[in-house]
């Protein structure tokens, strides 16, 4: 069944010729080594990975079973690249790229996917879906088809620096006024949130949500750093944006620009470590997917912030009072952090710290559910009924720990969360690990005059 | 031993073809090349192949396996059918005589894979989203293997039925090349580079205590 795409899409595929075809399908193969190829041609349409994936498991249908989107990416390879499917089409289930199937990728891949990845590790044959989708994406990328609101994403940041063209002097006045509340909470008059502090030890970088729409989760971190006495910066000049939504649109040139602002702010301020903020999909990108997109190795390290805040807690640079948080916390695994990331007990441990009574959501870690915001869903409107439907696996997970704060280590995540938690009636409250870490934080001694001295 | 008739000659010649052709796509699928990768590990991507061969296998790694424990265990036993079809096969071809232990056990054992497969085939066609996920190579796939393994373990017993089930063997290895069966080769980069992926990233193998 071929479903239409977003309007602006469907009158651009209606326009596709011969060539561009051929142009995104060269844009596929371009995109897929032998362990791609391999997954390519291994799927035996078991269909045991189908309540693997939150969208069937919201809405069971055929078009959202994980092998279901890997047939019709598989169809084509099989028609164009493989003798059996060039011989015996009919049999193997071979079909030509052509506009149908141009219709039927975008709807999988862009539709129907976060990329998440819970179905790879629930494969029994082993095929990580997610990396074939991602040169499904590159293909359509090529020939212009990247929903536009996803794409206007990237083209912010590939103007402005940041996802949400804020400027220079409006990042720059809220970082100030974050300073300001963050002396009035501490009552330290020398607390700090540094711009442009050239060799400090960490660039910090956050995502532009939270100077937009969350300042006290970015005032939350600096109060972290603070009482951990680090030596950090933030960058007034584009690299203090984490977010990478090239990662989404798989045009891996673009993801490249994006990345370069951080590695040319890490080489302005010359600093020792990039730390990446609260942001699943940020971290995968820059830590994991940024020096492939550059074509080599960064001259720097890439850590969490998590693995900042679980050191200091372990090493005692910070104290806390868990009854400070008297509330059960549950945790949100952002899969970019976890599944694909490999960051999985960090937040753990300073939320068993920081709270009161930590619950853990049935299943979590590897196996956790995406909670539907991923992959680039939130910046694509045409999708959001699809994406709100598939949160419901997350709201349920939710509303069976009980617990009334959801923490979640992603800002994606976290807007995904406040739509379900509105959407599903769950009346929780959702917060980052560094707002639940700050509020648990009993202040130490510090230098004369309340200067922070540098470890 | 008298010279091979025509289902024997039928037989080899499948065999050499369906060897030629999966040694054709290993080296067609390894020419598309490994990625080099510039970000530093996080983990051991040994660690995480060897982990995706064996525990991350079982039904505790696993959520779609431990909700569907009768799928899993047919797929088992129709594996392990077709595969003791293929023992039972090289056995007659080597003169072992039909009515000895380990053919009788062997020919047990491709009859639970016959079994086994015709159940996963019935499942197939029964269920609609399994249907609608099907194309005739499927179909094929299935028929061909059940059929090669319910003839093995016929043949055990009846000898009448050794020509067919040879006639079966060759049809099903003319097929391997072709369709969803060339798995029995893919099967192995496949889950080798999803193991060396999460490996390296530090999902794979799961700390001591992690698993769910």
């Amino acid at each position: 069944m071929t479903v239409p795409a977003p309007a602006a899409l469907e009158s651009r595929i209606a326009a596709l010729t011969d060539a561009d075809l051929a142009r995104g399908f060269d844009a596929f193969r371009s995109k897929l080594s032998a362990a791609e190829v391999s997954y390519l041609g291994a799927c035996v349409r078991c269909g045991l990975c189908a309540e693997s994936c939150h969208y069937f498991k919201a809405s069971p249908e055929l078009e959202n079973v994980p092998a279901r989107k890997l047939d019709h990416v598989a169809a084509a390879f099989r028609r164009h690249a493989t003798t059996a499917g060039r011989l015996l089409p009919g049999l193997v289930g071979a079909r030509s790229f052509d506009r149908e199937m141009v219709r039927a990728w975008v709807d999988a891949v862009f539709g129907r996917c976060s990329l998440c990845g819970r179905c790879s590790i629930n494969c029994t044959v082993g095929i990580a879906l997610p990396r074939v989708f991602r040169a499904a994406r590159a293909a359509l990328a090529s020939m212009g088809l990247v929903p536009d609101d996803l794409q206007a994403t990237v083209d912010n940041s590939l103007a402005h620096g940041n996802n949400m063209a804020i400027t220079k002097a409006d990042w720059v006045e809220t970082v100030q006024w974050l300073e300001e509340e963050l002396q009035a909470e501490t009552g330290d008059p020398e607390a700090r949130i540094p711009l442009d502090k050239k060799g400090a030890k960490y660039l910090f970088t956050v995502n532009p949500r939270e100077p937009k729409f969350f300042p006290l989760s970015l005032q939350a971190s600096a109060k972290v750093f603070w009482a951990a006495k680090e030596d950090w910066t933030l960058s007034s000049d584009p690299g203090w944006d984490l977010t990478n939504y090239g990662l989404f649109s798989c045009n891996d040139e673009q993801a490249g620009a994006i990345t370069r602002n951080l590695v040319d702010a890490m080489e302005r301020l010359e600093c020792e470590t990039l730390v990446i903020g609260e942001c699943g999909h940020g971290y995968g990108a820059a830590r994991w997917e940024g020096p492939e997109w550059l074509r080599g190795s960064y001259p720097f390290p890439v850590r969490s912030v998590l693995e900042l805040m679980d050191e200091y807690l372990a090493t005692g640079r910070i104290a806390v009072d868990p009854s400070r948080n008297p509330k059960a916390v549950t945790l949100h695994d952002p899969c970019n952090l976890v599944r694909h990331g490999g960051v999985r007990e960090p937040q753990r441990r300073v939320l068993r710290r920081a709270a009161s009574t930590f619950v853990e959501m049935a299943p979590h870690g590897e196996e956790s559910f995406c909670c539907g915001g991923g992959g680039g869903q939130l910046a694509m409107a045409a999708y959001k009924d699809r994406r709100i439907a598939s949160g419901g696996v997350k709201a349920k997970q939710i509303r069976e720990t009980g617990a009334p704060v959801v923490v979640a280590p992603c800002h994606n995540c976290i807007d995904q969360l406040m739509e379900l938690n509105k959407e599903y009636k769950l009346g929780v409250q959702i917060r980052t690990v560094a707002e639940v870490l700050a509020d648990a934080i009993v202040p130490g001694p510090r230098e004369e005059g309340g200067a922070c001295p540098r470890p | 031993m008298s010279a091979p008739g025509l289902p024997e000659l039928a037989l080899g010649a499948a065999a050499a073809w369906a060897l030629l052709a999966l040694a054709l796509l290993a080296l067609r699928t390894r020419a598309w090349g490994r990625r080099t990768l510039h970000a530093p590990p996080a983990g051991d991507a040994a660690a995480g192949a060897r982990y995706a061969f064996t525990k991350g296998m079982l039904p505790q790694a696993k959520e779609s396996v431990r909700t569907h424990l009768l799928s899993y265990a047919a797929g088992v036993v129709f594996h392990t059918g077709v595969f003791a079809a293929f023992g039972l096969l090289a056995a007659s071809l080597a003169g072992v005589a039909p009515g000895s232990a380990p053919v009788r056990i062997g020919g047990a054992v491709a009859v639970a894979g016959a079994l086994a497969g015709l159940g996963l085939l019935g499942k197939r066609v029964a269920s609609p989203v399994l249907r609608g996920l099907s194309s005739p190579d499927d179909y094929v796939a299935n028929l061909l293997t059940t059929s090669f393994a319910t003839l093995a373990a016929v043949a055990t017993f009846l000898p009448a039925a050794r020509e067919a089930w040879l006639v079966a063997g060759a049809a099903l290895l003319l097929y391997v090349p072709v369709g969803k069966i060339r798995h029995c080769l893919l099967f192995f980069p496949a889950r080798y580079e999803l193991g060396r992926f999460l490996g390296r990233r530090g999902t794979f193998p799961p700390a001591a205590g992690r698993e769910a």
